[in-house]
């Protein structure tokens, strides 16, 4: 074991501020090259027009998690010391909607709108502008939705755990459903798209 | 977490060092940016390049009195006795780098007044025309441009050097006690101001020339910044505890993110893929240039400022 | 994968557009899968490195922290969310955190790469039957709703979605289905303004 290598202490605080940016740096690099700094690339996910949100999104998770377990497999990472959030159920159901809508409505998510205020969009600036308001309303709302936010703690657990299946087995489904929908994606893009084009 | 020395190197104790807050640099930045404007705007005289009419060199000797005055007036304001700041003007004392100083801004001024002569600004060629026959008589004489241009070289990198020297003389503080500070304070002077007339520049020949002059001095920068790093690192343990505060110390994010990454490393790449034309020129690159080396004159007086003889 | 979306508009478009979604200017964008690939290494050496994944609303969470401070200190501390922000920095100083640093080098990486493909331009990005106030309008909304969304879920697609769900976190996964739930439920109303 020697990964993570902040967690076995291989370097401080502020050297890890730098790996940040390096990690940030690819992060911004490969969303900008999938076209992510672009609304109308991102929300088409929601029309069916081009599923890029989907397929790379899917491939980023595969390919991390695979790595992660092969990496924790061979006993080069401790899995235990990667940060894993606590599940906070309900609240946590209702962000995500919230921030569905927010998706569609406002074309970014926070870190594909960082991208896009980088390559020039106004549209992303306004956005982040937003984003900073609905965190600052959340944050005036915090004192009194505190006790809801602590509700349905099911505290650290993955979806192994909670249907008590192997790892592996869960993994396996996701690289299936993953793979089952880089199959259907052109045909779907292909049949919105000429739906689209028929009703011009 | 700050410790109280309760033995020297604190401003208590010490009242002599006392702290030095935004005006150091920004007078060490605004000088080293001048140095910068001087050796430019001289080169161009010097090669003839003031014969062509839209030159940007014919901006840089009144943004530089502009800039310089700023610096001056920063660093009166830090001064605690205003009104005995003529005294530095009674003296001269050879060992000095204060009164060296003192003497070099005296001339720096002139030297920029005579490249000024040479292409008055439109407003004073107007309310002053007696100026400008003075002015075109002077452009008459072939050597008159050629003098001032080298004058203005010279005197530019002596005050860039002095910039940095200024502050190595503190022996007092670790952190400072290296000559390269020097050549690193003058190089990134040369390369904001480059940077900054690259900007401005509205001939693309001289676009060019700047950001490959830039791209040059930051190169230079960064080897002469990696052994100022390195020397200290290696040499006695109380130069090694002052390296100290930018290898894992307090300094280190903000030294080698904002200076060396954003000011240094990043707008180097932006414009050597610009010069050869495989991405677009922007004014994002010559903007992180500056603001680097604001920064680095920053970090370099704070974190000096930390660093101390007496140890922990 | 939920195909609940109507796409019959009422009245026919003045222009057509192309449906597929490439880049205006500058080189065609990358293969998504490859794409993909690079975003998972990235993620996978976040995780290795450093022992935590993706993020990216905290930074700005932490930038509401320090503006809310600079106005009001005496109200920011005194609310438990704007402490922890304004605490989690280092040596005292709010926006020296992990976050902050890393959303920093997401700006480079996305100029960077914007630049190398030539696809650096101020422009609104919208779909053609939208005014650019209508779509400015839009997007602060849709960042209202954003942020506050993602501070219920602790966390967004970055944090959440990306990290979380390579890591199967049980919570994640149900705010990822929530997301696209939420997104194709309301895409029809607002379908003017991107297609």
């Amino acid at each position: 074991m020697m990964a993570p290598f902040f967690k076995y202490d291989l370097f401080g605080d502020e050297f890890s501020l730098i790996v940040a940016v390096l990690i940030g740096f690819g992060f911004g690099f490969f969303l900008e090259r999938a076209g992510f700094g672009s609304a109308r690339k991102l929300t088409a996910q929601f029309y069916l027009i081009d599923l890029a949100v989907f397929k790379v999104m899917f491939t980023a998770i595969v390919t991390a998690m695979l790595g992660v377990f092969y990496l924790s497999w061979m006993g080069f990472l401790d899995l235990s010391l990667v940060y894993l959030s606590t599940t906070y159920l309900v609240p946590q159901l209702l962000g995500g909607a919230l921030l569905g809508f927010g998706f569609v409505v406002g074309g970014y998510c926070p870190g594909t709108s960082v991208v896009g205020m980088a390559t020039g969009r106004v549209d992303a600036l306004v956005y982040g502008a937003g984003l900073m308001a609905g965190i600052f309303v959340f944050g005036e709302a915090y004192p009194f939705i505190e006790g809801f936010m602590y509700s349905t703690d099911m505290g650290t657990i993955t979806l192994p755990q909670l249907f008590g299946v192997p790892y592996g087995l869960v993994m396996l489904v996701i690289v299936l459903i993953a793979l089952l929908g880089f199959w259907a994606a052109p045909s779907i893009e292909r049949y919105f798209r000429n739906k689209l084009t028929e009703e011009v | 977490m700050h410790e109280l020395t309760s033995t020297r190197a604190n401003p208590l104790i010490d009242p002599s060092l006392h702290v030095w807050e935004w005006q150091i640099p920004v007078y060490l930045f605004l000088g080293g940016l001048v140095a910068g404007m001087m050796v430019i705007s001289g080169y161009f005289l010097l090669s003839g390049r003031h014969k062509r009419t839209r030159c940007a060199c014919f901006m840089l000797p009144s943004l530089s009195l502009i800039l310089l005055s700023l610096g001056m007036f920063a660093l009166f304001l830090d001064l605690e006795h205003k009104l005995y700041f003529w005294r530095l003007y009674t003296t001269f004392e050879i060992l000095s780098p204060m009164s060296w100083g003192s003497w070099i801004l005296m001339l720096v001024y002139p030297a920029i007044l005579a490249n000024l002569l040479l292409r008055l600004p439109a407003p004073l060629q107007i309310s002053f025309p007696r100026l400008q026959q003075l002015s075109d008589q002077l452009v008459e004489h072939p050597m008159f441009a050629k003098w001032v241009g080298a004058v203005n070289m010279v005197l530019g990198s002596l005050l860039g050097v002095y910039t940095g020297i200024l502050i190595s003389t503190l022996a007092a503080r670790p952190l400072w006690n290296s000559a390269l500070l020097g050549p690193i304070f003058l190089l990134s002077g040369m390369s904001a101001a480059a940077a900054f007339v690259h900007m401005i520049a509205r001939e693309a020949e001289e676009r060019e020339l700047l950001a490959k002059a830039d791209n040059g001095f930051l190169m230079a920068e960064l080897i002469f910044i990696a052994l100022f790093v390195g020397g200290m690192a290696t040499s006695t343990q109380v130069h090694q505890q002052a390296a100290g505060l930018l290898l894992g110390g307090p300094y280190t994010a903000v030294f080698w993110v904002f200076v060396v990454g954003l000011g240094i490393v990043f707008p180097l790449v932006i414009q050597l893929l610009a010069v050869n034309h495989k991405i677009q020129h922007t004014p994002v690159a010559p903007i992180l240039v500056m603001l680097g080396g604001l920064l680095l004159r920053f970090v370099i007086v704070s974190a000096g400022q930390l660093s101390h003889w007496t140890g922990n | 994968m939920t195909v609940a979306t109507n796409l019959a508009p009422s009245e026919p478009r003045r222009q057509a557009a192309a449906p597929a979604i490439e880049s205006r200017r500058g080189s065609p964008f990358m293969n998504p899968y490859l794409a993909g690939i690079g975003l998972g290494l990235v993620l996978l050496s976040a995780f290795f490195i450093m022992g935590r994944g993706l993020g990216a609303s905290g930074a700005f969470s932490s930038a509401t922290a320090v503006v809310v401070e600079k106005v009001a200190p005496e109200h920011a501390r005194a609310n438990d969310f704007y402490l922890g922000y304004l605490e989690s920095g280092l040596d005292g100083h709010t926006m020296k955190s992990w976050l902050v640093f890393e959303v920093l080098g997401v700006l480079m990486g996305g100029f960077f790469s914007g630049a190398l493909a030539g696809r650096l331009s101020p422009t609104v990005d919208k779909g053609p039957r939208i005014s650019i106030r209508g779509r400015l309008a839009f997007a602060f909304a849709g960042g209202i709703l954003m942020g506050v969304g993602a501070k219920f879920a602790r966390g967004c697609t970055s944090g959440q979605a990306l990290s979380g769900g390579a890591l199967l976190n049980v919570g994640s996964w149900a705010f990822m289905i929530m997301v696209f739930a939420g997104a194709y439920a309301l895409a029809f109303f607002v379908r003017r303004q991107w297609i």
